[in-house]
């Protein structure tokens, strides 16, 4: 018999070699071929063999909210997005899960920059509505390769605002949850945090300093720091940057960096990056960039998605039509490129109250399993 | 060197001969090992693959070795080039082109080939099929790993 006309057996390690290549959602289903690959597919070889491959092809992560349900997507990041000779690139977005639960909702109205976070690999809901019975919404854990969530336990606010931001802590592997409940009248602040695979209860733990917070972990003249592992908040001078306004915190190469901007006529806008360069020191380095000409933002539209391993600042514009771009700058560089983002246009249309959250550098990871975080 | 030593004949299983630049033909280490250790002559017999498969590869070869010479195309092209290259291949070509990549120890051809059966291979019982795997759950065993990753199947 000639090759060609029948298949030659295709050696395991090659077959492995076609699976680490495969979404998240195909590997899961290949679990059921046969006994022998429901055991290899879970083995710490095949899945960290997975996670190098995601990492040589990390995405953006969108989350789009429709009347009530999450819908997923996932687009390939563009390796040198500048390349291109076209001054916009488009790129389809693939729905990858819908994460819905009947009731439970977000409140459009009360949505800022902290109502989502992202930390290796799970999307942390701040704050979601489970029932009308209930007083108080509750932080909602999903994992967005699988559609899997967690509500986390109500903590009671006494009718204070309460943020919850998620943490990953490498070395030990382990996902934590801090909720801030702010008590204005109380002149205080309370901490509590919560490790995603325990017992899921809430622990409470001091803060010596007071602080008010901001958006995301601020407070008007420093940054609170809390350190994932050990668990310690650490006060950082930031009178740097305090008088701007509008600012977004970013994780730039692995230091903490702070965007801000000054916004003026077509090609005066300055973009502002602080990175802290030593934490024990408290320096920071400063850096301002123009935006080129073309770049169409605003003050009321920008949105920071991120920054990626390489270096490129993800911006994104809220509700400038029914098309969404995403636009990659390059601030070494100073170079600058949008990105059509298709896929999505039907979930995404103006003032209809959607929403959209975007993140960078995700990565599907075989490891983050449901069965031992929820 | 004559003309005729940066030549090389590549004969396919079923006696095909190829006749190709050497720089195209290097880009396989397998091939490479094969010249730098003399033991062949300007033929070299190829026992795992055949006509169809090794015009495939040698098409690619002499695409991604022009482009390493001249530099005239760019990295964006030659990418588009590579998606064009496997979008109108059956699976079977695909399994083919796959074993023939890891014969011949092309990287980049074994990479693109692989990344090719992932996109387009979705379903289970493709790879039943193609992989000729044998499914030895019982059903009971079938329902508790299916629930488990029910996720998977929801579309």
């Amino acid at each position: 018999m000639k090759r060609g006309e029948s298949l030659e057996p295709i050696p395991t390690d090659l077959i492995i070699e076609i699976f680490s290549r495969s979404p998240t959602k195909s590997v899961a289903r290949f679990r059921s071929l046969s006994k022998q690959w429901s055991s290899i597919l879970s083995r710490s070889h095949f899945t960290e063999l997975f996670l190098t491959r995601s990492w040589t092809r990390p995405r953006l992560l969108f989350a789009v909210q429709r009347s009530n349900v999450w819908l997923f997507y996932l687009s390939p990041q563009p390796q040198n997005p500048y390349d291109h000779k076209s001054s916009s690139l488009i790129l389809a977005a693939d729905f990858h899960i819908k994460f819905h639960r009947y009731n439970m909702w977000m409140d459009t109205s009360s949505i800022s920059r902290s109502s989502c976070s992202y930390a290796s690999g799970l999307v942390c809901f701040s704050g979601m509505w489970i029932s009308l019975e209930d007083d108080c919404p509750v932080p909602v854990i999903c994992n967005p390769n699988t559609g899997q969530y967690a509500t986390l336990p109500k903590i009671r606010t006494y009718g204070s605002t309460s943020y919850s931001f998620l943490g990953f802590d490498p070395v030990y592997k382990q996902f934590k949850v801090m909720s801030i409940a702010y008590r204005p009248r109380h002149e205080r602040v309370d901490h509590r945090i919560l490790t995603l695979g325990g017992n899921m209860r809430w622990r409470k733990i001091n803060c010596r300093l007071y602080h008010v917070p901001l958006y995301q972990d601020i407070c008007i003249n420093g940054v609170v720091c809390f350190d994932v592992r050990s668990e310690i908040f650490k006060f950082i001078d930031a009178a740097e940057f305090y008088r701007d306004w509008y600012i977004e915190f970013i994780n730039y190469k692995g230091k903490l960096g702070v965007i801000s901007w000054k916004f003026g006529k077509p090609g005066t806008t300055e973009l502002r990056l602080w990175v802290l360069e030593d934490v024990e020191k408290h320096e920071w380095s400063k850096y301002v960039y123009i935006l080129p000409k073309n770049a169409p933002i605003d003050s009321k539209n920008v949105n920071v998605a991120g920054v990626t391993t390489t270096g490129e600042i993800v911006l994104w514009i809220r509700y400038a039509s029914k098309r969404f771009y995403v636009f990659y700058f390059n601030p070494e560089r100073s170079i600058y490129q949008s990105v059509e983002i298709q896929g999505f246009g039907e979930s995404y249309e103006k003032s209809n109250g959607h929403i959209v959250c975007v993140f960078v550098d995700h990565v599907e990871d075989l490891n983050v399993s449901d069965g031992k975080l929820f | 060197m004559s003309k005729s030593e940066k030549k090389i004949v590549l004969k396919s299983l079923d006696n095909e001969a190829f006749e190709v630049e050497k720089a195209v033909a290097l880009q396989s280490q397998t091939i490479w090992v094969m010249c730098e250790d003399k033991c062949v002559g300007n033929e070299i017999p190829l026992e795992n693959v055949t006509g169809q498969i090794l015009a495939k590869v040698i098409d690619y070869c002499k695409k991604h070795a022009v482009v390493d010479g001249d530099g005239d195309e760019s990295s964006e092209e030659l990418k588009n080039w590579d998606t064009e290259f496997t979008k109108n291949m059956d699976q079977s070509t695909l399994f083919n082109m796959i074993l023939a990549a890891n014969y011949l120890n092309i990287k980049s051809l074994l990479n693109l080939t692989c990344q090719a059966v992932a996109d387009k291979t979705k379903t289970i019982d493709e790879f039943h099929t193609f992989l000729n795997i044998e499914n030895n759950f019982t059903p009971e065993e079938e329902a508790q790993i299916c629930q488990e990753n029910l996720w998977a199947f929801d579309d």
